[in-house]
């Protein structure tokens, strides 16, 4: 009886085959990053094309972002108000949530909308593109897909994503100041104070650094799967959940990453 | 629909940034009072009377001579304070929204627009009280022994 065929090994197998897959996929992107990034700081440049991403990304994402933004600040104000409120502290509601705010969920659920909105929008349009051979006939014409097609899309959304997040920020804390105000018997102009007293340059820079970085995850996500994606039209949905959660995973996982270098100690 | 978000964000982003700065002092009279302490009082915090907001607090500034705070009070010109009232810096919560309160006295005559209240009770810094009773200074005699 030889290893090869042993029923004993096919568990081991299976871990060792997903392993290498896992390896695999984690360099391709990386491989695809690196060459985005190549394509999109080396010209030759299509600014037209970046323009028009940029617009789609940007632009077009403002209403979904704001009405999140605003919810939310709406929310976590209330919540806020009531754990200050077992220590007597309801006062100190305006900083929290500025702080909250513009560190964390100003630029998480920019991203997290975008990446539903955007990522997938882009792995549909590239994969569609890819299964109808337009990526190999780009080639032909000795067009490179990278500059055309991936690098345009890196660079609007690491643009657009830091300004819809200061939109976010704002939009929050506005959501915030309306529910402490109207529902909390606050005062409207000595909150407005409170806020703009309290936060820093760089609870903000700190967040918008966040924001360039979700960005990139979107863009590098939503390229990747839409370039590799294969078979057909099942193969092009398949891309765009596929860009949707990894991009929302991915963009966690940094959050965290990120915070945890921006915490001084 | 995204440029009324950007309108409204510009907005608001524009109140968070002039809120609380009184320049034409709109339909209201000036009125002055120094204090020793305003602990968390802050530029735009109501003054009330009897629980009803009557004006708001202007300004807040350290006179350098003195090292008193003085503060402007912008009042709603419908209310006259007698001139022997009392105003007094006190909060919501444990830890801020401070407002002024003033009691009106009983003096027939009323203070002007621009005149200063005398009588006056700062902030009391409730935390510092509360670190005292529990780790009370000790006596003077005993300063430097340590």
């Amino acid at each position: 009886m030889t290893l090869a065929g042993a029923h004993w090994l096919t568990p081991v197998r299976a871990t060792g085959r997903l392993a290498l897959a896992a390896l695999a996929t984690v360099g391709a992107i990386a491989l695809f990053a690196i060459r985005g990034l190549t394509a999109m700081f080396i010209g030759p440049w299509f600014p037209g094309q970046a323009l028009r991403q940029f617009i789609a990304i940007g632009f077009y994402s403002l209403p979904v972002v704001g009405l999140t933004a605003v919810f939310t600040g709406a929310a976590l104000a209330l919540n806020i108000y009531t754990g200050g409120g077992r220590f007597n502290a309801e006062q100190i509601m305006p900083q929290i949530v500025a702080l909250g705010i513009t560190r964390e969920l100003g630029p998480v659920l920019a991203a997290l909308m975008l990446a539903g909105r955007v990522s997938a929008t882009i792995a549909a349009e590239i994969g569609a593109m890819r299964a109808t051979e337009q990526i190999d006939a780009m080639r032909t014409l000795s067009t490179d897909p990278f500059r055309y097609l991936v690098a345009p899309r890196m660079a609007a959304a690491m643009i657009a994503l830091p300004l819809l997040t200061l939109v976010a920020d704002i939009v929050g804390i506005g959501g915030g100041w309306l529910v402490a105000t109207l529902t909390l018997d606050f005062n409207p102009v000595v909150y407005a104070r409170s806020t703009v007293d309290f936060v820093e340059a760089w609870d903000v820079g700190s967040g918008l650094i966040k924001a360039v970085v979700f960005g990139f995850i979107i863009a590098l996500m939503g390229c990747y799967q839409g370039y590799t994606a294969s078979g057909g039209a099942r193969g092009v949905g398949r891309a765009a959940t596929q860009a949707m959660v990894s991009a929302g995973i991915l963009i966690f996982a940094m959050d965290y990453v990120l915070t945890t270098l921006f915490t001084e100690r | 629909m995204g440029v009324v978000v950007l309108g409204l964000a510009t907005a608001f982003l524009v109140y968070l940034f002039t809120a609380g700065d009184f320049g034409g002092a709109k339909r209201s009279y000036p009125l002055f009072a120094r204090f020793g302490q305003v602990g968390a009082l802050a530029q735009g915090a109501d003054v009330r009377v009897a629980g009803v907001k009557v004006g708001t607090v202007s300004k807040v500034t350290l006179d350098p001579a003195t090292f008193f705070a003085r503060t402007q009070l912008a009042m709603d010109p419908a209310v006259k304070l007698p001139t022997d009232s009392t105003a007094k810096i006190t909060s919501d919560g444990l830890l801020g929204g401070a407002h002024v309160v003033i009691e009106p006295g009983g003096s027939p005559d009323n203070l002007a627009p621009g005149a200063e209240i005398l009588n006056t009770q700062g902030a009391v810094d409730l935390l510092g009280l509360i670190g005292e009773v529990v780790r009370p200074k000790p006596a003077p005699a005993d300063t430097g022994a340590k």
